[in-house]
């Protein structure tokens, strides 16, 4: 039996979110519009996977979507010529599984980096916050038992669960102008809801 | 819909289904969410796939009793990465210098570099096209871009790095006491924890400040080596100060410090990641830049091809692209002869 569509989009997609992250960011001059862009490249994989998933490798797949729907917003808004002449000569090297890994060392991370890079990012969250998605996560415990032993609302630690996520989702994944720009604020969320 | 507001959605849903509230009409709605749109459903399965990595975090707290949270950086003690030394880490912004140091590690080894670097005592060097990252015993650490040499002395006074030639980035790790100075010929650029980089041409500098403060001066004739440069009066003729968001650069008249967006600095740094900015830039200019991490030099010979202006980020050590795009974009044909190139309209 096929696995369903929704995991194989994560295992194969959305696993290659950082790398697709650092691409955009090699490549698109304009950060603002990078988390819109990546959110329309994974939208499109997925309808396109829907239909039919991709033969051969996934990740080409991702990039290559990537690199059409660049072109694409190049020709519509005419950025400056050789910028656009230069983007697009490096976007359409023949085969794209070569050309991310040659444009992309950090890709060759290796996973318990990431995973170092992980942990920076739960450090950088504020210590409460911090302290509830360790629990939770880490640790396993349900939002009922992390509550008790903080002594808060249930309430509560669901937006700290909610707050974390909005800071790791835009320092981890994210580009650097995303975790600028914070438009949530949840600032009351010490606050007791019963 | 707007994305940040369907983050949030999203987010909202992830947090709410995590907790002992959430009902079978939540379950409903959420399925109606995603239903309704694709884009829906990427947001969530994007944030539900965040959520789930988060547990590989369980590596870390391997032999904590459960319920016990380590402070910040203590994972750094891990055995997991045991074998690994480092400061500890501050902010998002060392964060991504750090990501950006193992970047250029990485790259340093994708390209064989690390039989290149020669660390004789205290002297460092890359070779045309080379990028290395040399750490420092006080935590400090340099990047040393393409055909480029540094000769280190760290003393209880003073942090002396002596750029021989070429251009580094220098992170700064802050010690008061020990101030971390860079000279380049005659010119020496001082700071005590901050970013900045230091190309020299000749007897010339230019320093792009990204982080803090430094200070540039011409180093007096009968300066004594090894004299505290903080004690040395403010008043002195020949300092100027550089401050984050500008680039200075030195000639005969003295030092010119212009203002920049950080942007724009950042990316005078882009060698750093092994690429090369241009911004209406001169051909000349340009092809000056290429024939730094080349072996291969590029010449433009007719004066109104060499003042063409360019835009783009090229690969430093692709010159091939480069020279492929002008043929492309502005009929400016390459032509070899002896192991270098020679450009020139028509």
């Amino acid at each position: 039996m096929l696995e369903s569509l929704d995991n194989w989009f994560k295992r194969e997609i959305l696993a290659h979110e950082a790398s697709l992250n650092r691409y955009l960011q090699r490549f698109w001059p304009r950060r603002s519009e990078i988390p819109d862009l990546r959110q329309e490249i994974f939208t499109r994989v997925y309808q396109a996977a829907k239909k039919s998933r991709p033969q051969s490798s996934a990740k080409s797949f991702l990039f290559s979507t990537a690199r059409h729907l660049m072109a694409d917003r190049i020709r519509r808004k005419k950025i400056v010529a050789i910028d656009s002449v230069a983007d697009l000569d490096a976007l359409n090297v023949p085969v794209p599984g070569q050309m991310v890994d040659e444009l992309s060392p950090e890709h060759h991370l290796l996973a318990h980096q990431e995973l170092r890079r992980l942990a920076q990012a739960i450090d950088g969250l504020p210590p409460k916050c911090r302290k509830v998605i360790w629990m939770r996560r880490v640790d396993d415990l349900s939002q009922r038992e992390v509550a008790a032993r903080l002594g808060i609302s249930e309430k509560s630690v669901e937006k700290h669960v909610i707050k974390g996520m909005r800071i790791l989702e835009r320092t981890f994944y994210g580009t650097p102008d995303e975790v600028k720009a914070d438009p949530g604020d949840l600032t009351q969320d010490e606050q007791e809801h019963g | 819909m707007d994305r940040t507001h369907l983050n949030e959605q999203a987010l909202l849903f992830l947090a709410k289904r995590d907790s002992s509230n959430w009902t079978d009409h939540d379950e409903e709605s959420l399925q109606n969410w995603v239903d309704c749109d694709d884009a829906h459903r990427v947001a969530f399965l994007r944030l539900e796939n965040i959520w789930e990595n988060v547990g590989r975090l369980k590596a870390l707290g391997a032999g904590l009793p459960r319920g016990t949270v380590p402070p910040p950086s203590h994972w750094r003690h891990s055995p997991f990465f045991a074998s690994e030394n480092e400061r500890a880490p501050r902010s998002v912004r060392q964060m991504r210098l750090w990501s950006f140091t193992a970047a250029v590690m990485i790259l340093t080894f994708a390209t064989g570099l690390i039989g290149y670097l020669w660390p004789r005592g205290d002297r460092y060097s890359t070779p045309i096209g080379g990028i290395a990252s040399v750490p420092l015993q006080d935590g400090s650490s340099v990047t040393l871009n393409t055909a480029s040499q540094i000769h280190v002395e760290l003393t209880p006074e003073e942090r002396h790095i002596a750029l021989d030639r070429g251009e580094a980035f220098f992170y700064v790790a802050h010690d008061t006491t020990r101030p971390f100075v860079v000279q380049a010929g005659n010119k020496r650029v001082i700071a005590v924890g901050t970013q900045f980089s230091v190309r020299r041409e000749a007897d010339d500098i230019r320093v792009a400040v990204t982080e803090g403060k430094v200070r540039i001066e011409e180093d007096a004739p009968r300066r004594r080596r090894g004299a505290r440069p903080e004690t040395a009066s403010p008043e002195r003729q020949d300092q100027v100060f550089a401050a984050a968001g500008t680039i200075a650069t030195t000639n005969s008249s003295g030092v010119n410090v212009q203002e920049k967006p950080i942007a724009e600095v950042a990316e005078d740094l882009s060698w750093r990641q092994g690429y090369l900015t241009f911004h209406n830039t001169t051909l000349a200019q340009a092809v000056e830049e290429f024939n730094r991490y080349n072996r291969q030099k590029i010449r433009v010979e007719e004066p109104r091809t060499a003042a063409i202006r360019v835009s783009g980020t090229f690969r430093a050590t692709n010159s091939q692209a480069f020279i492929r795009i002008l043929d492309e974009a502005y009929s400016i044909h390459a032509k070899t002869t002896d192991g270098s190139v020679t450009l020139r309209q028509n």
